[in-house]
């Protein structure tokens, strides 16, 4: 292993020198500046001690309201913001990234410019949009483009890019002209439009990419995708399968952008695109059609490296060598890097290529400083203050019933704020806790300790948000300009802890939400998981890659998988199903509790959704309307007020788990995902499927973008197309997977977790107990003491 | 080995339930258990099922108030760098912590008291020699006259019986006292009672000094005579002609056995049931103890000397060199003292005395003073958990008796707390409404119940919080004194002998008054802050009904200070009697209809009677118990009221000679049988609803009757009435 590794850089450079040779003659690209040659390095001058860096003001801001109709014409650029269109919401709003560039896109980018439209509602004179790059603040302008989108560009000074990771952050501080409500608040935004927010370097060699490291730099198009095209010729061989399937983890994981997609193809090279790469697969002979010049060597032994489409001047990754196991060499070269030892822990989940810092991994007890979670102190003037950060949590978490986190607040609010304040704690977009500020004249809360309820954590990456509402006299009154008033009211200091306790920890089987958190239980396996594709296309392999490069991300490394002939062969290990519904083995349907008539009702899509009728809505709406009864009517709103305050209904008042009810996916459905126990119990199986290829490719494009792919949940998770949601059906029956050693610690917790979850067991078990107690200090007593 | 069997189960049972109760679950969990538990608990107490039903009740209760416990120490403290919170907050925790402490102990006491034991009369001709002490310091005459007379009329073979005033208001010491009237009272003293002591046949003996107060006074008595068995009756105690035969005979079955106590039954209320009028109506306080929790401590051989009304073994108490002396409350310590070196105790669950108690609400704190001075006392020198010589449960037992009396500081904290939100918005208890419902309202309910339980028709709900209320505002002072200086607390006779003739505000009531002005603001300000403030309206309103529990509790209180005006001094027992009423001669069928320790009412059947005038002589004849000659004792009429052929008459005893005093006791003490008669007429479980609701209207009225007292000066308009009276 560790010898063809070192074989493989020897190669990779080899060919790299190779490649470049063999590319010029046939650069014949007309747009190319002839006086950028790739491979010279344009002289960029850097301070020497770096402190220019970060204190050069940034001066040279030019905003132009027109749209630079110039962009085709201008040099190369990279857009920056990661997830497609950027809303910065309410009066304060901040957010942090970081945009990995090559050496070469560090040294000579020039200029960053940011495209934004505000709502109408923010007051320019009092609301600032500020721009910081790597700690250096270029920017601190009003906020005042309430009707188009205009721009803002910056001359980025020289030297404070550094290649890899460039940390960008934005902060938006807005005030509302008139009003002095909460609820206005609501109403300021500002939008940062992806197209016009991009870096720009001084002249097209930036486009280049040179090493296997330069991968990381691929960048996003303008709505946050990324994409990896790979033209894979000799596609649909069996051998080829599992190499592939090697590589798109690898570069998933090179990349880790938050949306990324794989597609396969077998001939055409695509045209070069912001956030995409060519990857070109193939034995010299395979290639040659689409590559005119094959890299030198390639016939003789495994190459892999950049070389430059002759064509369009944009970088191609081609792996290549005389056979496909040579071409396996070559990959190896790439990926290699991105294995890791299955049982290391991970100490963060890698975020910061859409939100900086990376979260920090929680396994057991930790106490961490708002500071080290990425928060900083800030004083806020205004009446909605909202932040967050992330953790990571594992994915054989087991604490969503009964487990309390704690953030201990340090924070201060001023003699103007009012009682009836209050401070919000949200998990995942869900309110978790609220912390009423009582007293007036003003206080400071040294550690305040705030439960947090567990209930919405969910492994992988979590956002807690903290969220103060500040009322204060002067919002009642609302003066003229009161809402620009700069006096602080309210600080949150970055002394503040979150305190995760030891919670319990085991695998269950099925949780979709630890497939999507971190692979689980995929990421754990030391062997090959068998995966079971029907047709090797290039629909079922685009979708299969994208599938499996969202679980190594998710597991921080490559997830083995093997190919087999038959899903007869599985038996009882883990695997992974993909294709179509209608050719998936019977057990499957029978493991996933999946009817199978689905198999020939399922599809094909009614393509435009029909505007049905929900059932669900509609009997709540006939219940709303007959409310009218006495008794029904007493009896159902005090279940509601029972709901309300305790979040109790006569559903989560079971005894123990009820078996799973079989599952049809509806018409509107375009991608089905599943997870259920291997026939004894021991596996798990994993089930991806959609009415057709086509369906099955763009469903997984759709459900693996960041947003989709973390809402994934319970034992099955479909998409709709029509209304691009995700939607999940809980978990009922589960099994357990153990995953930590044995300890009564553990099992404690696993059990108040289960009896939090079985209400009615815990009632009985303490029943059953009592009686016993009670029979036990009969027979004691009756023994003990004197007796007549 | 099956013992060790049981007691193996037992321990697995308890550590499961304690794993189970100790998981960190969810609120909707503890809420549904909680539920569960409330209605199982009620279920069974409504069927009145008894035996392992009500163990397993009892085990329902522990599990909910374990779960508090756990809850409240892993959730509910406030952090500890707050510590303008921490620090009443902690208190709370402390003081909730006692209560929970003190209902394990008192929860393994009582879980299963021994039965009323079977009548075990002494064996027909092996009577013990029995020394009768009667020790006295300052009570007067006629009432040591009673006691004596009774002591003297108890069956037991006259040979065997010798009956001995231990004076100590006579001592050498008091009669050279520097102090000229005391000096004069003492000698004066001890003269007349040598008189008394020698018509009736009874020992006097009094001493050189008065050192050791009473336990010094009886090792005296000791000293100077032989019997085999010791009996003791305070100087208000008189016993009934059976005492003897039903106490003696266990100390034939056991050789190891030191003592025999008998329950104190008293003729006349104590204040709080003088002032509440519910002397006749509920079962008095010391029944609770005399009724539950000495069978409980017996179980475990562990009930104890009470000071009066008990029969002790001369040799035990040679053993350990008499009765003990460091306390104030001797009785215990000797009790604990003869228990650690292993001799055995037994108690007979039926009134063979009766005595009276203080009659001022002063004196009754006075009382209780020198109890909870005492127990601390025993606690400091004693030190019963790590005693050596003890059985453990005897440690629990007495462990259980002497931390009771620091009730004063958990009562004075549960008062206190809620103000500390209320007043200084402090919060000291970190809970949200939800969970207030699921763990402390499961919690609080969960105790009424089991409290009802346990002492149902002993004690009705909120009476033991009454009492600790009324006694913690002058007991707290006394136990911190006595926690401080152990040495110093020093013996004081309470006085019984007082009567309250005129309605007045007791003369330490002030203090009351002041706590419900507070608490009433208190209550104010909760309303002020539910409106005001409205989002922590759930929090001020629980805090807000817990000062109004206090406030309840306060307001009864008032009516437990104001003290009503009475016309007979002391309480009347009711006896249904043949007699005959002599008048100028004549002798008319009569009952007697009830007594007291100073008249009787006598029904007399006469056709041609008219009302009598006041002060006519006139004279009962009846015969004694036990006796069968016809005895007179001559009367003085104080009322009469005519009723057909049936004339009523109020009279008062003129004793001449000392078998008058005799006659007397006779007709009060002879018959043990009415006092167990009238303790079950009042016994009775109103349960938990019902007894809330009389509660509240019982605190409502007296809340009224108090601030009447209290505006209106009562004992003016008093005597107005009786001036009025008198013109008439």
């Amino acid at each position: 292993m560790r010898r063809s590794v070192v074989l493989a850089f020897a190669l990779l450079a080899l060919s790299h020198v190779s490649v470049h040779a063999q590319t010029l003659p046939f650069d014949m690209t007309p747009d190319r500046p002839a006086d950028s040659p790739v491979s010279n390095t344009p002289a960029v001058t850097v301070p020497a001690d770096g402190a220019g860096a970060g204190d050069t003001p940034a001066t040279g801001v030019t905003d132009t309201q027109a749209d630079p109709s110039a962009t085709a014409a201008e040099p190369f650029h990279r857009f920056i913001l990661p997830n497609g269109n950027l809303g910065l919401t309410g009066e304060f709003d901040d957010r942090t990234w970081s945009v990995y560039l090559t050496p070469q896109q560090a040294a000579i980018g020039s200029k960053l410019n940011i495209g934004y439209q505000n709502s109408i509602f923010v007051a320019p004179e009092v609301s600032r949009l500020s721009l910081e790059v790597n700690n250096a603040r270029m920017a601190d302008e009003p906020v005042r483009s309430p009707d188009s989108v205009s721009d803002l560009s910056f001359d980025i000074p020289k030297g404070l890019l550094k290649p890899g990771a460039n940390l960008i952050r934005l902060r938006a501080n807005q005030r509302h002209r008139t009003d002095c409500t909460v609820q206005s608040t609501y109403e300021l935004w500002s939008n940062i439009d992806a197209q016009r927010t991009y870096l720009s370097f001084a002249d097209n060699s930036a486009q280049a990419l040179q090493s296997s490291d330069d991968i990381r730099a691929i960048g996003v198009d303008e709505n946050g995708l990324t994409r990896f095209n790979f033209i894979v010729p000799a596609l649909e061989q069996p051998g080829a399968t599992i190499p592939l399937m090697r590589l798109s983890q690898g570069l998933a994981l090179l990349a880790n952008m938050p949306n990324q997609a794989f597609s396969f193809e077998t001939q055409g090279l695509p045209a070069p695109k912001a956030g995409e790469m060519t990857v070109l697969v193939g034995t010299p002979a395979e290639i040659q059609p689409l590559l005119s010049t094959v890299p030198l060597g390639a016939a003789s032994a495994p190459v892999a490296g950049f070389v430059t489409d002759p064509n369009t001047g944009s970088p191609i990754l081609v792996l290549s060598g005389p056979t496909w196991q040579a071409i396996q060499t070559a990959i190896e070269s790439i990926v290699a890097s991105t294995d890791v030892d299955v049982t290391t822990r991970r100490e963060l989940l890698a975020t910061q290529n859409w939100r900086s810092p990376d979260a920090p991994f929680l396994f057991a007890d930790t106490r961490l400083s708002f500071a080290q979670l990425g928060l900083k102190t800030e004083q806020f003037s205004g009446r909605r203050f909202r932040t967050n950060f992330t953790v990571g949590i594992p994915s054989d978490f087991y604490a969503d019933a009964y487990g309390t986190a704690l953030i201990l607040l340090d924070a201060a609010y001023s003699e103007a704020v009012l009682p009836g304040s209050h401070v919000d704690i949200y998990v995942n977009g869900s309110i978790a806790s609220t912390v009423p500020i009582t007293s007036s004249g003003g206080g400071i809360l040294r550690h305040l300790p705030i439960n947090v309820t567990m209930r919405h954590f969910r492994p992988g990456v979590n956002t807690i948000a903290i969220e103060a509402l500040i009322e204060t006299e002067d919002d009642k009154v609302c003066a003229p300009g009161a809402t620009g008033v700069e006096t602080p009211r309210f600080a949150l200091f970055d002394t503040s802890e979150f305190h995760m306790p030891d919670f319990a920890r085991i695998g269950q089987l099925p949780n979709l939400a630890a497939l999507s958190g971190t692979g689980f239980p995929y990421n754990r396996s030391q062997e090959a998981i068998p995966l079971s594709i029907d047709r090797v296309d290039a629909d079922t392999l685009s979708a299969a890659a994208t599938v499996l490069g969202r679980m190594a991300v998710g597991a921080g490394h490559p997830i083995p998988v093997e190919t087999i002939a038959s899903p007869a062969l599985i038996g009882n290990r883990s695997a992974i199903f993909i294709g179509s519904l209608s050719q998936m083995p019977q057990m499957v349907f029978t493991r996933m509790n999946i009817a199978e008539t689905a198999r020939n009702t399922w599809g094909p899509d009614p393509g435009d959704e029909p505007e049905g009728v929900d059932t669900e809505a509609t009997f709540d709406e006939w219940r709303q309307k007959l409310r009218g009864g006495i008794w029904s009517g007493q009896i159902s709103s005090f279940e509601d007020w029972v709901k309300r305050n305790f979040d109790i209904s006569l559903s989560s008042l079971r005894f123990a788990p009820t078996t799973e009810s079989s599952f049809t996916p509806s018409n509107e459905a375009s991608l089905l995902i599943a997870q259920g126990a291997s026939p004894d119990g021991t596996g798990t199986w994993s089930v991806v499927a959609a009415p057709s290829g086509r369906d099955l490719r763009e469903g997984v494009e759709a459900v693996s973008t960041l947003a989709n792919w973390s809402q994934l949940a319970g034992h099955i998770t479909t998409y709709r197309r029509g209304t691009k949601t995700v939607e999940t059906v809980p978990v009922n029956a589960f099994n357990f997977m153990p995953t930590q050693p044995a300890s009564v610690s553990n099992y404690r917790l696993i059990a108040a977790n289960w009896l939090s979850t079985n209400i009615l067991s815990y009632a009985m078990l303490l029943s059953a107990l009592g009686v016993l107690l009670g029979l036990a200090t009969a027979a004691l007593l009756t023994n003990l003491g004197r007796r007549k | 080995m099956r013992k060790a069997g049981i007691i193996l189960f037992w321990g697995i049972t308890s550590l499961c339930l304690l794993a189970l109760v100790s998981l960190p679950i969810n609120l909707q969990t503890q809420l549904i258990a909680s539920i569960t538990v409330v209605t199982f608990m009620a279920v069974i107490k409504i069927l009145r099922a008894e035996g392992i039903w009500r163990l397993t009740a009892l085990a329902f209760g522990t599990a909910i108030v374990m779960r508090y416990v756990y809850w409240r120490t892993t959730s509910t403290l406030p952090p500890l760098n707050q510590l303008e919170n921490f620090i009443p907050g902690f208190l709370l925790y402390l003081a909730e912590m006692y209560s929970v402490t003190m209902l394990a102990l008192s929860l393994f006491v009582v879980a299963m008291p021994l039965p009323p034991r079977p009548s075990r009369a002494a064996s027909e001709g092996k009577y013990p020699s029995v020394d009768v002490f009667v020790p006295t310091y300052n009570e007067d005459e006629a009432l040591l006259a009673n006691t004596l007379a009774a002591a003297k009329a108890m069956d037991y073979p006259a040979d065997k019986l010798t009956v001995w005033l231990l004076d100590d208001g006579g001592t050498v010491q008091k009669r050279n006292s520097a102090n000229l009237l005391e000096d004069q009272g003492a000698k004066a003293r001890h003269q007349d009672l040598q008189v008394l002591c020698h018509e009736l046949g009874v020992n006097y003996l009094t001493r050189e000094r008065n050192e050791h107060a009473k336990a010094g006074n009886l090792n005296n008595g000791m000293a100077h005579s032989q019997g085999e068995l010791l009996a003791i009756f305070d100087a208000d105690h008189a016993p009934a002609r059976d005492f003897l035969l039903e106490t003696v005979g266990y100390f034939e079955d056991d050789p190891k056995l030191f003592l025999v106590q008998t329950p104190h039954f008293f003729l006349n209320p104590d204040p709080v049931e003088r002032n509440l009028r519910t002397f006749e109506r509920m079962p008095s306080e010391n029944e609770m103890f005399y009724g539950i929790i000495q069978r409980g401590l017996d179980k475990w051989n562990a009930s104890f000397f009470c000071g009066s009304a008990a029969v002790l073994r001369r040799k035990a108490l040679e053993q350990t060199g008499g009765f003990s002396g460091v306390s104030i409350t001797e009785d215990c310590e000797t009790a604990i003292d003869l228990h650690a070196s292993g001799w055995n105790s037994v108690y007979v669950d039926r009134p063979l005395i009766a005595g009276l108690q203080p009659a001022t609400f002063a004196s009754f704190i006075g009382q209780r003073s020198r109890w909870a001075q005492g127990m601390m006392q025993i606690l400091r020198f004693k030190f019963p958990p790590l005693k050596r010589g003890l059985s453990i449960p005897q440690r629990l037992c007495y462990t259980s008796s002497t931390l009771f009396w620091l009730f004063p500081f958990p009562r004075t904290i549960f008062l206190f707390a809620p103000l500390c939100y209320l007043f200084f918005d402090l919060e000291i208890f970190t809970a949200s409404g939800g969970e207030f419902l699921g763990y402390t309202l499961a919690y609080m309910l969960v105790n009424l119940m089991m409290q009802n339980y346990l002492y149902g028709s002993f004690r009705w709900p909120w009476i033991s919080e009454l009492y600790e209320y009324v006694q913690t505002i002058h007991l707290l002072p006394a136990v911190v004194s006595a926690i401080l200086n152990p040495r110093k607390p020093s013996f004081k006779v309470t006085a019984k002998d007082e009567s309250v003739l005129v309605s007045r505000l007791s003369e330490i009531s002030r203090p009351f008054f002041v706590i419900f002005a507070v608490l009433l603001l208190a209550l104010v300000v909760t309303v002020y802050r539910v409106y005001t403030v409205p989002y922590t309206a759930d929090v001020t309103l629980v805090v807000g009904g817990w000062n109004l529990l206090n406030l309840i509790l306060a307001g009864c209180a008032l009516g437990v200070v104001s003290e009503r005006g009475e016309y007979s001094a002391t309480r009347r027992v009711k006896v249904t009697r043949r007699c005959e009423f002599g008048l100028d001669d004549q002798w008319y069928p009569a009952t007697i209809d009830d007594v007291s320790a100073n008249g009787a009412r006598v029904n007399v059947f006469a056709k041609n009677l008219a009302s009598l005038p006041v002060d006519t002589r006139g004279m009962i004849r009846f015969k004694t118990h036990g006796g069968d000659t016809e005895e007179i004792l001559p009367v003085a009429v104080r009322n009469t009221s005519v009723a057909g052929d049936i004339i009523t008459i109020g009279c008062l005893y003129l004793p001449e000679v000392a078998r008058h005093h005799s006659l007397v006791a006779d007709l009060i003490f002879a018959n043990s049988q009415q006092w167990t008669q009238f303790q079950l007429s009042r016994r009775g479980n109103p349960g938990l609803f019902r007894g809330t609701i009389w509660f509240f209207g019982l605190a409502f009225y007296q809340t009224t009757r108090g601030l009447l007292y209290f505006f209106s000066n009562p004992a003016a308009r008093d005597k107005a009435r009786r001036l009025a009276e008198a013109k008439k």
